[in-house]
């Protein structure tokens, strides 16, 4: 464990990123963002990176991948499909703000990871530590706004206030934008832990996927708020094992419902596609 | 498979029961915010409260006991039950803190859980796997087996009735014959030194009746300020369980009385003629005042967040220190017995403070036992 605590925080050092990967692969979806400005996307590199983790599966935990990675940082990169995919996403959600009017800049490779993997492990001496070092980058940005696109990026922004004097204000997508695309598909859904429980956005996601027309297959015990469950994702980088069994009975219990899934977070995305019986789409690729 | 046949079998059972019973007795919610104000009132002072709690008892002719670590606690125990052999107990999570029905079986006596599920553990010689339903990790079938090896006498394909009525036949001679009855309790009135249990099944009733000496082991956090708030902790324990109207609520303050003969209260009369109140800390005083910990001491052990927990759904009832399971025991396991590891496993999912009565925040206790782990300091 020790070891994996000194290998984010080298890799966080060396990199700005808890993955020592090639930050061009994070950068690579922006085509005419300005660079900076007072209001940001703020994509922390998760829905590029995500998909790198399952590849590196054999590894039996985080201290594993980064290892295996350490080594392999410029090579080592999401698969085309996924990467375009990802890609796809993040213009999805940025043409959605540009049509209500916002239009948000970036910092393209210099944009700095949350921290968001160091809080929920636990780490939180690490995690504020990480924090100053990003509020700093963003102060000499002269940044006022962050505009987050995936919930554990908001959760870990909307939290530096606990930890350190923090005046930006960070608000997520999903209370800017509005369904760009009429839906006329069934899906279950599985919502963000922390989208849902922490952060106080299910209503507002829930009704643009209804506007949208969606049909949410649900289930009183397998989508209600306070009995559906995690993907497992985030326990991942300390027990794969444990990890990959959540994901699985959460996959059983979705394809219950439906054959087609509805995520809003890269995390439940690749944790749950290995085991869901079906088609796995984000929300900002189905309803932006 | 077994667990994966009983939990999700429970889920089912449960889960919506408890809904129902939230929608038909709305009140039970405003008991609920009431009851966390009283209990952080006494987290906030609670070595007053102990001392008030110990005078009460005194008070309606009952011997207090405060202990301080479960060793201590095993001595106490054993020697208010002495020579005595015959020994019932009914389901206490304390008492099983403190290792008391090992301890007393390794001096010889004769000591049987008489909850249906905690009974089923002993005859397995398992840990409890859920606070409140503590042979939860057993499917029918395997409960069946076991009843059978031990009892004999169950046809095959018995229904859940032929078990519970098999092992109802075995317990009436133990509940007639102890000698010592051992409960736990769901609250501790410190104003009047009473306990509050609540029970289904009529065990506890036997249990605290029947036998000359009653001995009733609490940890310091079922202390609430009053009778009414006692009350109030069994309403909403046993309806956030799903189990409400609970069969039975006992109340008993001191040991048995009458007040028969020119309205003078004697003691005892039918029922014991001791009762002794353990009152255990085992780490709950340094709890109360870290203000980072504190939130956990108000959880009730109604068990509802374990059934709302991905983790232990897939960790088949292992995850945290029996007899501290699921969310409420990753936290407890920490403040108990000091083992940080099982909330580094808690995936900050939140259907556990979602659905929590005392709304504790555990994920976010759970996050600070995390960095103490981090940082080695226990």
């Amino acid at each position: 464990m020790e070891s994996l605590r000194s290998l984010l925080i080298d890799s966080l050092e060396k990199y700005g990123m808890p993955f020592p990967v090639d930050k061009r692969v994070c950068s690579g979806w922006a085509r005419d963002l300005p660079k900076g400005g007072e209001t940001i996307i703020f994509t922390s590199c998760m829905y590029q990176v995500e998909p790198v983790v399952p590849t590196l599966s054999k590894f039996s935990s985080m201290a594993g991948v980064l290892k295996g990675l350490s080594s392999l940082a410029k090579f080592v990169k999401p698969p085309k499909e996924e990467l375009d995919r990802a890609y796809n996403i993040l213009n999805n959600i940025i043409n959605a703000l540009r049509k209500r009017g916002i239009n948000p800049g970036y910092l393209y490779e210099e944009e700095p990871y949350s921290g968001a993997l160091l809080l929920e492990m636990g780490l939180l001496e690490e995690f504020t530590e990480h924090a100053k070092k990003v509020s700093k980058i963003l102060e000499e940005h002269g940044i006022k706004r962050i505009i987050t696109v995936d919930p554990h990026t908001h959760n870990a922004l909307t939290r530096y206030g606990e930890f350190i004097d923090f005046k930006v204000e960070v608000i997520n997508y999903l209370e800017l934008v509005r369904p760009e695309k009429r839906v006329d598909e069934e899906f279950t859904i599985h919502d963000s832990c922390l989208y849902s429980r922490f952060l106080n956005l299910r209503d507002k996601y829930r009704d643009m996927v209804n506007e949208s027309g969606v049909k949410l297959k649900e289930g009183f015990l397998l989508t209600g708020k306070e009995t559906s469950t995690c993907c497992g994702g985030p326990i991942a980088g300390l027990d794969r094992e444990l990890s990959e069994a959540i994901a699985k009975k959460r996959a059983e219990n979705l394809n219950k419902l439906s054959k087609r899934l509805l995520v809003m977070c890269p995390i439940c995305y690749v944790t749950l596609s290995p085991y869901f019986k079906g088609e796995v789409k984000d929300i900002a690729e189905v309803i932006l | 498979m077994s667990w994966e046949i009983a939990i999700n079998r429970t889920i089912q059972n449960n889960v919506p029961r408890v809904y129902d019973v939230l929608e038909r007795h709305p009140y039970i919610k405003e008991l609920a915010k009431e009851l966390r104000d009283a209990k952080l009132e006494v987290l906030n002072n609670l070595e007053r409260y102990i001392d008030q709690t110990v005078e009460s008892v005194k008070r309606v002719g009952g011997i207090p006991h405060v202990v301080s670590s479960s060793e201590e606690g095993r001595e106490v125990v054993a020697k208010i039950v002495g020579d005595r052999k015959k020994i019932v107990l009914g389901k206490s999570m304390v008492a099983y803190e403190l290792g008391i029905r090992e301890h007393l079986k390794n001096l010889g006596k004769d000591v049987w859980e008489t909850d249906l599920g905690e009974f089923l553990i002993q005859l397995a010689n398992e840990p409890p796997s859920h606070i409140i339903a503590p042979a939860i990790h057993m499917s029918k079938e395997r409960a069946e087996e076991l009843v059978r090896d031990v009892l004999g006498g169950l046809p095959p394909n018995s229904t859940h009735e032929q078990i519970v009525a098999k092992v109802r036949e075995f317990l009436r001679d133990k509940f007639v014959n102890a000698e010592v009855g051992i409960t736990g309790a769901n609250a501790v009135a410190a104003d009047t030194g009473s306990i509050i249990l609540v029970e289904n099944e009529g065990n506890i009733r036997f249990t605290t009746v029947s036998p000359s000496v009653h001995i009733s082991v609490a940890g310091f956090e079922k202390i609430v300020p009053t009778l009414p708030h006692a009350m109030m902790e069994a309403m909403v324990q046993a309806a956030y369980a799903g189990l409400y109207p609970p069969t039975y609520v006992n109340l008993t303050s001191g040991p048995s009385s009458t007040g028969d003969i020119e309205m003078k209260r004697v003691s005892p009369a039918h029922g014991p003629k001791e009762f002794h109140l353990v009152l255990v800390d085992n780490g709950r005083i340094k709890a109360s005042k870290d203000p980072e910990l504190r939130e956990a001491l108000l959880c009730i052990r109604c068990g509802r967040c374990h059934l709302h927990c991905p983790v232990y759904r897939v960790l088949d009832g292992n995850w945290g220190v029996p007899p501290y399971t699921g969310p409420m025991g990753a936290m407890w396991s920490y403040m108990v017995y000091g083992d940080p590891k099982p909330a580094m496993l808690c995936t900050h999912s939140g259907g556990c403070k979602e659905v929590c009565p005392m709304k504790i925040n555990i994920p976010r206790v759970l996050e600070k036992i995390k960095a103490r782990w981090w940082k080695g300091s226990i």
